[in-house]
């Protein structure tokens, strides 16, 4: 039946229950059998909900005004039960870790057979089936807890193919995944559409999933479809700004803008002040959380003042470990850490928050104050601050994320954006020095973390940065220092130029060069310094 | 035939294969709440989780029934004997081990020492040795009574709350958390509820792990937890900052855990348990052995033995 429209979406609508506004609009398009379908757009722009109205949760769980038609096989499923539909439209949502149901791999790819009541024996050899498929059956008598990210992603991946269904839907599956994991998710995917899979997928990281040649891309803005067709349409149809899109062509169209303006990067830093440089010192750190496997092997390393510093390297490299010793919520096992000059096992965390902040990766693992200026209090508060200079801390750093007029908001009503910017604040209030960040642009599309990371490296008050990544070109943008790890040591420590231009390194390391790379490495000889896509053009 | 797709597939693998090397294998982080479960060679793991459930709980109610130390002690020797056949070690057990049996005995010398407790199953108490303190606190001098029922009762006491507490810690060690869902199904639990066993120790180490997170980035903004005073509502206020983000959490999460169920069926009819678990001869004696103990316990108490026991001669030559 090739050829046949497997879905179709005549101008659906949805409005939620509580909200005023319609969360998607006058959506149109079908969908082939053995396509590759991509959905892009930025943060809140409705794809989730799309999705929702496709897998059948609108309007089955999700409550509000649904109007317009979703066929599945031409017929309209309004009054299948999910069970039906999901034998048929198989979900994988953004979080494996939420979405992964059993202990253990075996039970979880078989939740959904069991649940429709299949014999023992056809649940087996299906589930062996699925794993298969993915090339993971060594996985199906693990615990799934302790999977890695991108083992976690395919075991969900199995949980519903094990049901046997002829359209996948698959919503911001890279978002926690390092490069290696994300292109291994990428390949099955595309092997899976070629045994004749339809795959729709919902994903931020579009230059990531050109490489898989998708059939079709829908770009959404604000509800509504703004591009819908083949992916070099897609290329002209947007702008360079909301879509990653491969270095080059950025590079292309960029030539007809005036190049971009110079970050003016940590502006309060004025080297040559007699002020000390160094703010921070490793001294042969190992570390282990059990006696057999070390994490952290003899860390040598100082950060001085107008450092910003990417530490990369690939998931469980020991990039997280190596900065809990920064911040003394971990102590070395051997060696010291020193925060100007105070060893870390001296001092308590609270001590060192003075000097270094640390933001963590989701901001909703810290947000809980009533109002976002008691938020911005807590930590000065906690250091001991007067309640004068308390006051004068919070205006400050609600200026400099420009958030004053949310003030009085709860943290937790507003946007994830926002809410990062908060958790940012929080930090800046408490006058550290030295700004940490984990996985800043995790889960965030790429406009949003591009004038995130652009803002909070011309804010004054930090003396150094540091943000803990795997993505290269984050890296390669925004830090004029690059600390590469691999296995719980340091790999490479220097300028951006020197790290990132070694590609077997950074292969072993298990990391990919990326388009940006190697758009940088062609113009090596004219360069002092990596740039952006969009400066490279005026090179 | 290889359409456009497929050559398109093995472009991207090769260039995938040409690039990348096998990762290293994943090193296993600690966590808050971590399985304590292994798979060992011992008498629980003998029997079926369903059998010894309801053993336990013949147990359970057997001695709850009594306070005399001589039916009192068979019950602890038949927890001793689990416990030295569990194969769990003692590096395993000793951190929850020495707490909970700690905690009782502590409670044990409490009654002794204040006679407390004992007050409902004994009327009279027969004097061995009053220990009066060389000193007086406030014109008081402490005095301590030792009589024949505190040291029984205290004994008692401790026996009794051993042998449940030995037989409880065993069960997170030795009970298979893959197999709670089925176990309970077993026992007659619906499938919902039987599953929402499951479901629970699915969670507990994600929760366990997002409590970490928040503990270490409210760490991070100078809060201390070992610093939090003032009365009952004032402490709990103070732990906001811990809970609240852990609830949100839990709140979000829920939501999702929620849509992926009803996305694979859940609940729509009568659920096949991908694991079996049938029911042996070891099995059936273990149960019959369980009920019988529970069976005798009831008639003794019914002919009147059982309560709270003193011997006789023991009082009889104090009294000399």
């Amino acid at each position: 039946m090739s050829g046949e429209d497997l879905l179709e979406l005549k101008d659906v609508a949805f409005r939620y229950r509580d909200r005023e506004e319609q969360a998607i609009r006058q959506i149109s398009f079908s969908v082939e059998e053995g396509e590759v379908f991509l959905i892009a757009g930025a943060s809140g722009c409705g794809k989730t909900t799309l999705i929702r109205t496709i897998n059948g949760l609108i309007p089955r769980s999700y409550k509000g005004e649904l109007s317009g038609e979703v066929l599945l096989y031409g017929e309209n499923p309004q009054d299948w039960p999910l069970s039906k539909i999901s034998q048929r439209v198989a979900t994988v949502l953004q979080d494996p870790e939420r979405q992964i149901l059993g202990t253990k791999v075996l039970n979880e790819v078989a939740f959904g057979l069991e649940n429709l009541g299949r014999p023992r024996d056809e649940i087996y050899a299906r589930v062996d089936q699925a794993l298969k498929q993915l090339g993971i059956l060594h996985l199906r008598e693990r615990e799934t807890f302790n999977l890695s990210g991108g083992e976690k992603q395919k075991v969900a991946l199995a949980g519903v193919l094990a049901m046997e269904p002829s359209i996948l839907l698959l919503d911001e599956p890279l978002a926690s995944l390092d490069p290696v994991s994300a292109q291994d998710t990428l390949t099955a995917v595309r092997e899976l559409a070629d045994q004749g899979m339809t795959v729709l997928m919902v994903e931020h990281r579009v230059e990531d999933v050109l490489g898989i040649d998708p059939d079709r891309v829908l770009f959404m803005h604000d509800g509504e479809i703004r591009y819908l067709g083949n992916p070099e349409g897609l290329i002209k149809a947007v702008n360079y700004h909301e879509v990653k899109l491969p270095a080059e062509m950025i590079i292309e169209r960029a030539k007809q803008n005036p190049p971009p303006s110079e970050l003016e990067i940590l502006p309060g830093v004025t080297l040559d002040d007699g002020k000390p440089e160094s703010l921070v010192r490793f001294q042969g750190v190992d570390f282990s959380y059990e006696k057999e496997t070390e994490v952290l092997h003899n860390i040598e390393l100082t950060i001085d003042r107008g450092d910003v510093i990417a530490v990369l390297g690939p998931n469980g490299a020991g990039k997280t470990t190596f900065v809990k010793h920064a911040i003394g919520l971990l102590e070395p096992a051997s060696g010291d850490v020193f925060i100007e000059g105070v060893n870390t096992k001296k001092a308590s965390v609270a001590e060192i928050a003075g000097t270094l902040g640390y933001v963590f990766q989701s901001p909703s693992h810290m947000l809980f104050a009533p109002t976002v200026y008691k938020e911005l209090s807590f930590g000065p508060k906690n250091l001991g601050h007067s309640p004068e200079e308390i006051e004068k801390e919070v205006k400050e750093a609600l200026e400099i994320v420009n958030l004053e007029a949310k003030e009085d908001d709860p943290p937790l009503s507003l946007s994830f954006g926002q809410q990062k910017r908060v958790s940012i604040a929080s930090i800046l209030a408490m006058r550290s020095r030295i700004l940490v960040m984990d996985e800043p642009n995790a889960g965030q599309d790429y406009e949003n973390y591009m004038n995130f990371m652009d803002s909070i490296l011309q804010m004054p008050g930090f003396e150094s940065i540091l943000f803990v990544t795997h993505d290269v070109d984050l890296a390669l943008i925004y830090a004029n220092r690059v600390i590469l790890m691999a296995d719980g040591s340091i790999q490479a420590d220097g300028p951006p130029r020197d790290v990132l231009s070694d590609l077997d390194l950074l292969r072993s390391c298990n990391l990919i060069p990326t388009s940006l790379l190697t758009a940088n490495l062609e113009r090596f000889e004219k360069l002092d310094r990596f740039q952006r896509a969009e400066a490279l053009a005026h090179v | 035939m290889p359409s456009k797709r497929s050559r398109a597939a093995d472009r991207h693998l090769t260039w995938v294969r040409g690039r990348i090397r096998p990762l290293t294998p994943l090193k296993r982080k600690p966590m808050l709440v971590s399985w304590r479960y292994r798979d060992r060679k011992s008498l629980i793991q003998w029997f079926d989780p369903r059998a010894w459930l309801i053993f336990y709980g013949c147990f359970l109610a057997t001695t709850l029934f009594f306070w005399d130390v001589r039916f009192l002690a068979p019950l602890m020797v038949i927890s001793l004997i689990v416990l030295f056949t569990s194969g769990v070690t003692w590096r395993e057990i000793r951190r929850a081990f020495l707490f909970i049996i700690g905690f009782v005995f502590f409670f044990a010398i409490l009654t002794f020492l204040t006679g407390r407790g004992g007050v409902e199953v004994y009327e009279q108490e027969h004097l061995v040795r009053k220990l009066a303190a060389p000193f007086t606190i406030f014109g008081w001098r402490p005095t301590l009574k030792v009589t024949v029922e505190r040291i029984f009762f205290a004994g008692s006491q401790f026996v009794r709350v051993f042998s449940i507490a030995v037989m409880t810690i065993l069960i997170p060690y030795t009970l298979n958390p893959a197999l709670y869902g089925v176990t309970f199904k077993g026992l007659g639990l619906p499938d919902k509820i039987a599953y929402a066993m499951d479901l629970t120790m699915r969670f507990i180490p994600t929760f366990g792990r997002d409590f970490q997170l928040t503990m270490d980035a409210q760490k991070a903004r100078g809060y201390e937890l070992e610093k939090i005073e003032g009365g009952l509502i004032a402490q709990v206020r103070k732990l906001g900052p811990i809970i609240v983000p852990v609830t949100i959490h839990a709140i979000i999460s829920s939501e999702d855990i929620i849509d992926a169920m009803d996305l694979r069926a859940f609940g729509v009819g009568p659920r096949t348990w991908l694991q079996e678990l049938h029911y042996q001869t070891k099995d059936k004696i273990l149960i019959g052995f369980g009920v019988f103990m529970l069976v005798t316990a009831v008639v003794i108490l019914f002919l009147g033995y059982g309560d709270f026991w003193v011997p006789e001669a023991l009082i009889q030559s104090l009294a000399k």
